[in-house]
């Protein structure tokens, strides 16, 4: 078995603390050598789109911080295409410089794959 | 095989919901918490076949024991045959939003 | 609360020796906040500071070693993004240091 880990991004960017916290844990995680995957679904989509413009609510931008991935090593990011469709959000849309968004059709089994799974 | 455990009210979350599309097949499902509210509705069709457990504490305590044993593939558990769950299933995905 | 005195005026510093707030650096803070680590900033030291608040701007965010490094390697090549160099020009901890003398905070994915 591998001892892989898959952060599944399921919150939208502003409502919460928790997209943030969620990234921060992966980026730490990377910054420590420590391989990581994302899958983004649900609400967690937002978090990439781009044209986010917080700063009026007194918030930094958390596509911001996706930008910053490939600095991290992390150079695919992985999105589930029915949490796509079902926000009519268009791939060119999510997309971050220097990292492969990758489209997901079978999540379930794409979790099943992994050894850690973390939630956020 | 994965182990999902949802702990919200299908009524008011999409915990459940996204937990079902990421539902593999050989995937279980454990109920705990204001998650076996989810014996009040029809949300299990999505996953037809599959192994749906809930926690017996949290069941009594929300009136669901009689849904639970009415629906054919739901099995109410306790705590040692929830660790046993846990020992026997990779990964484990907790769907707590 | 300690201060920084740099030409007359006084800049809070946290605890740690972080700027209170970013807008009060200056490059002559920069010299002070580098000397208080026993660092005499050359040409060297200001390309990475300049790379640093580059990095905070472009992703708001305070890099860490291995993004810092990363970052580094892109712009001035492999010969200085490395963790080695970096740690010769700010020990010893390359990252939180670098970053307090840039007027930055702490990095976040710094245990």
């Amino acid at each position: 078995m591998s001892h892989s880990t898959i952060a599944l991004c399921r919150t939208p960017p502003y409502g919460s603390a928790i997209a943030r916290e969620g990234l921060e844990a992966v980026l730490t995680s990377a910054a420590m050598e420590q391989e990581i995957d994302l899958l983004f679904l649900g609400d967690g989509i937002f978090q990439l789109l781009d044209h986010q413009s917080p700063e009026e609510i007194g918030q930094k931008s958390l596509r911001r911080n996706l930008l910053a991935l490939p600095m991290f090593g992390i150079e695919q990011v992985l999105v589930c295409h029915k949490s796509l469709r079902d926000r009519t959000i268009t791939l060119d849309q999510v997309q971050i410089p220097g990292v492969e968004v990758k489209t997901i059709r079978e999540p379930g089994t794409l979790i099943a794959a992994y050894h850690c799974v973390l939630s956020f | 095989m994965t182990l999902h455990i949802v702990n919200q009210s299908p009524f008011s979350s999409n915990a459940l919901q996204d937990c079902l599309e990421n539902f593999a097949q050989g995937d279980v499902l454990l109920l705990i918490e204001d998650g076996v509210y989810a014996l009040q509705g029809e949300f299990f069709r999505a996953i037809p076949g599959a192994r749906i457990y809930c926690l017996e504490v949290d069941t009594a305590a929300r009136a669901q024991e009689a849904t639970a044993s009415a629906k054919p593939n739901v099995e109410v558990i306790n705590d040692i045959r929830w660790v046993q769950l846990c020992t026997q299933h990779n990964p484990i995905v907790s769907w707590f939003r | 609360m300690r201060n920084l005195d740099v030409e007359g005026r006084k800049i809070p510093l946290d605890k740690e020796g972080y700027l209170r707030e970013l807008c009060d650096w200056s490059p002559s803070v920069a010299v002070q906040l580098a000397q208080a680590e026993g660092i005499e900033l050359t040409e060297a030291h200001w390309e990475v500071i300049k790379l640093l608040q580059e990095f905070y701007h472009r992703f708001e965010l305070s890099p860490a070693m291995r993004p810092l490094v990363h970052y580094i390697r892109q712009h001035l090549g492999a010969d200085k993004g490395r963790s080695i160099y970096l740690m010769q020009l700010f020990p010893p901890s390359p990252a939180k240091i670098a970053s307090k003398i840039a007027g930055l905070p702490k990095p976040t994915n710094c245990l």
